[in-house]
């Protein structure tokens, strides 16, 4: 096997595996700090046990996000060497203040949360709670502008030797890309967050528990899962594919199925592609809007597969079907949301069992989206691992065989199902517990 | 400015050592400390709530050394591929074993999580040494400045010597922890550890200082040959401090140790990241491996904002903690 595909087996591996967990930090983060806040500011008991639950429930996945996490920050350098040495220059700016700005804010609170003495003032716990929120989407806006640069490089020169120099900071934090990129990666987290929280309040009101704790979490978690698939759509959603169509054009036709450059583009809503016959199959049409969606007029050009060399262009199907997967799932969020706020507002939602048991069991459905979300977005960018600079082939170890890779991705497999057994079991138990068996801080 | 990005990566991974240093510690001399399923119980408990937090000085050492100097970064990862893969392996595999042993309900599965537990922490100590060892020796480097570390090669009887010093150190340093933060017999049995463990950590640090002087036969800085007067002092007071009992100025004088050694061995290196082996003056220098100007100063300035940063609100938290930990 080719050792850069190994390489990117490895990677996409333990990435896929490591966000799982970011999704529910980032996610339910601003839960904990908000029922922390409250807790502290109420002094109700019934507060209290929420936020003792959910500081739980995060603390589990921020273990397993940090277990999970340290290959990442390794792999850069032990997979991709060629990589690391040729852009480290700007690519280990962000993830540096990543480790020192974000993780340690993170950990170190959560840590005051979790195993603070009795009767430390409640002030104290309260800001405790809001770094803790300020750690986990700090860390997540870093990583999020480490990718950002790898897909729209800005603020960089190329030495004589090849390598890439930093030369402005501010415009690689900054980028619009980046923080278009991050909003919108933000959206998903927070669709999560909804959802699981509403989820496991819907859970409680279906077995009959914890009712009055039920209804307070199916309302606070449909809400922010209404407000965040909404915004993940628009603007955000919006606004990245927007910038996808600027500075990616081949990505995008490679994530709608368009193989042939036309005015009046449409937009297929589903179709397989057939990359030999450089057609869709069987495909469903919304006509002309492709266009409309890239540049706002339902006449303008969009540039198909056809337009670009074949070596440009990344996987076209994984790409396809991870964008469909992911904009399929957002209308599905979208829809049930809004239903589900909809009779919240006209108190019917505490009747509507059928709704209960859709809000339980949607919450594997955001992860999905969320990863499908990368795959269209880091496969697409395919053949370059920095976009327009350098080629993912020349990115590799070169010391580093493709059997050692596939051995140390086996060896991954096996500690991550280890590890995933272990988070699931730890998670479940404390649903299981629920909020009324957790000790109030 | 190389120097000061050189500096900086060293304060990290002497703050890494010295933290993760104590709970990998705790966990390697856990036999030797604790005797009874709840005493076990007590010694993780200990270390529950800082272990995860100290593993963060790893990731954000090594992500300093990405962004100061990728070349280093990228050789010495890749170099080193398959030993920090199983150091990987052995991080998660410890974390997982530590968060499942309360929940396993029998005794049966408690020993074998705390064996386990111990085991890995203890071998990830003797890894981390071997690798320190490498490091001071050099690796055969490349043209381009690659190399590819084979097993026959990194377990030389130099690098094993040094992981074996790292365990008796951080075993001690953990020792000292458990007598601080643990109340009744573990602790008395802890600072035993402590006093008893020194004669070996002593014997240990005279045969690597005399190997490691004799390898690198022309030193590089005049300054280095002060640091074993102050090793050797921070041992001796720190067994005195054991004999006595007193189990925070042990823990505090075993940092120092910690600290003295480290010094020593950037020293020894300085100004190589990665020194060549045979020819040891030679290899990626911090001038090497620099990227440009704006990067380090970008990088440098992170790194001391948020050192800064971390100084200042861990011990604020810390001290909001729970204190010491009884058996139950």
């Amino acid at each position: 096997m080719d050792p850069v595909l190994a390489d990117r087996l490895q990677f996409a591996f333990t990435v896929m595996f490591h966000y799982l967990f970011p999704i529910g930090t980032m996610g339910l983060a601003p839960f904990v700090a908000a029922y922390t806040w409250k807790a502290a500011h109420r002094r109700d008991e019934e507060s209290a046990r929420i936020a003792a639950f959910w500081t739980k429930i995060f603390a589990i996945n921020f273990a397993a996000g940090v277990v999970s996490g340290i290959p990442m920050e390794f792999q850069f350098g032990t997979n991709w060497a060629a990589f690391s040495r040729t852009t480290g220059s700007v690519v280990g700016q962000p993830l540096a203040m990543e480790g020192i700005f974000a993780f340690f804010l993170e950990s170190v609170f959560l840590g005051a949360l979790l195993y603070r003495r009795r009767g430390v003032p409640s002030v104290f716990v309260a800001w405790a709670g809001v770094m803790v929120c300020a750690g986990a989407w700090l860390s997540g806006f870093f990583i999020v502008a480490t990718n950002a640069w790898m897909q729209h490089p800005v603020g960089y020169r190329i030495a004589a030797d090849g390598t890439i120099l930093l030369e402005s900071i501010w415009l690689v934090l900054f980028s619009p890309f980046a923080y278009w990129q991050f909003a919108h990666v933000l959206c998903g987290a927070l669709l999560a967050g909804g959802f699981i929280v509403a989820g496991v309040g819907a859970y409680y009101l279906l077995s009959r528990r914890d009712e009055s704790i039920g209804r307070r979490l199916v309302r606070a978690g449909t809400i922010v899962a209404f407000a965040f698939a909404l915004i993940a759509v628009f603007p955000t959603g919006d606004r990245q594919g927007r910038d996808v169509t600027r500075y990616q054009p081949v990505k995008l036709a490679a994530e709608e199925g368009l193989f042939t450059t036309e005015r009046e583009a449409p937009l297929a809503i589903i179709g397989m592609p057939d990359v030999a016959r450089m057609r869709l199959i069987d495909p469903i049409y919304v006509p002309d809007f492709l266009s409309f969606l890239s540049y706002g007029n339902y006449k303008a050009n969009v540039n198909g597969l056809d337009a670009y060399a074949r070596d440009l262009w990344p996987p076209v199907e994984v790409t396809y079907y991870a964008y469909h997967i992911m904009v399929g799932l957002g209308t599905v969020f979208a829809a049930t949301a809004t239903i589900a706020v909809v009779l919240l507002a006209f108190g019917r939602l505490w009747s509507a069992r059928w709704l209960l048991w859709i809000l339980m069991l949607i919450i594997p459905f955001p992860f999905i989206a969320n990863e499908a979300g990368w795959v269209a977005s880091e496969v697409g960018r395919q053949p370059w691992i920095v976009y327009g600079v350098m080629k993912t082939a020349a990115g590799g170890s070169p010391t580093v065989s493709s059997g050692e890779t596939i051995f140390t991705l086996i060896g991954f497999a096996g500690m991550y199902f280890l590890l995933g057994v272990l988070f699931l079991y730890l998670v479940l138990r404390e649903i299981g517990k629920g909020p009324s068996g957790s000790e109030a801080g | 400015m190389s120097v000061a990005g050189f500096i900086a990566i060293a304060f990290m991974l002497t703050m890494y050592v010295l933290l993760d240093g104590f709970d990998l510690g705790v966990a390697a001399v856990a036999p030797l400390v604790a005797r009874s399923d709840r005493e076990r119980a007590a010694t993780m408990a200990a270390i529950g709530p800082f272990w995860n937090g100290n593993e963060v000085w790893l990731i954000a050492g090594a992500a300093a050394l990405f962004a100061l100097f990728p070349a280093a970064y990228a050789s010495s990862f890749s170099g080193f591929y398959l030993p920090f893969i199983v150091v990987l392996w052995l991080l998660m595999f410890r974390g997982i074993a530590l968060e499942l042993r309360e929940h396993f309900p029998s005794e049966i599965w408690h020993q074998f999580w705390d064996a386990a537990f111990s085991a890995s922490s203890a071998l990830l100590i003797f890894v981390f040494g071997i690798a320190l060892g490498n490091l001071l020796r050099g690796v055969p480097l490349d043209a381009s400045g690659y190399f590819r570390g084979t097993f026959a090669f990194l377990l030389n009887p130099y690098a094993l010597l040094v992981g074996l010093f790292a365990l008796a150190t951080l075993g001690v340093h953990g020792a000292a922890f458990a007598a601080m933060r643990i109340e009744g017999e573990p602790a008395a049995r802890a600072i035993r550890v402590v006093a008893g463990g020194s004669w070996l950590v002593l014997i240990l640090y005279l045969a690597v200082t005399a190997l490691t002087v004799s390898m690198s036969a022309p030193l590089r800085a005049s300054w280095l040959f002060v640091m074993p007067v102050l090793s050797l002092t921070a041992l001796a007071a720190m067994w005195r401090s054991a004999r006595l009992g007193r189990a925070r100025d042990a823990f505090l004088k075993s940092s120092g140790f910690i600290v003295t050694l480290l010094a020593a061995s950037a020293g020894t290196i300085f100004p190589y990241l990665l020194p060549a082996y045979p020819a040891r003056n030679a290899g990626i220098s911090i001038f090497a491996a620099a990227p440009s100007e704006t990067a380090l100063a970008c990088a440098l300035s992170v790194t001391l904002i948020g050192v800064a940063g971390i100084a200042v609100y861990t011990p604020l938290v810390w001290r909001r903690m729970a204190g010491k930990i009884r058996v139950e």
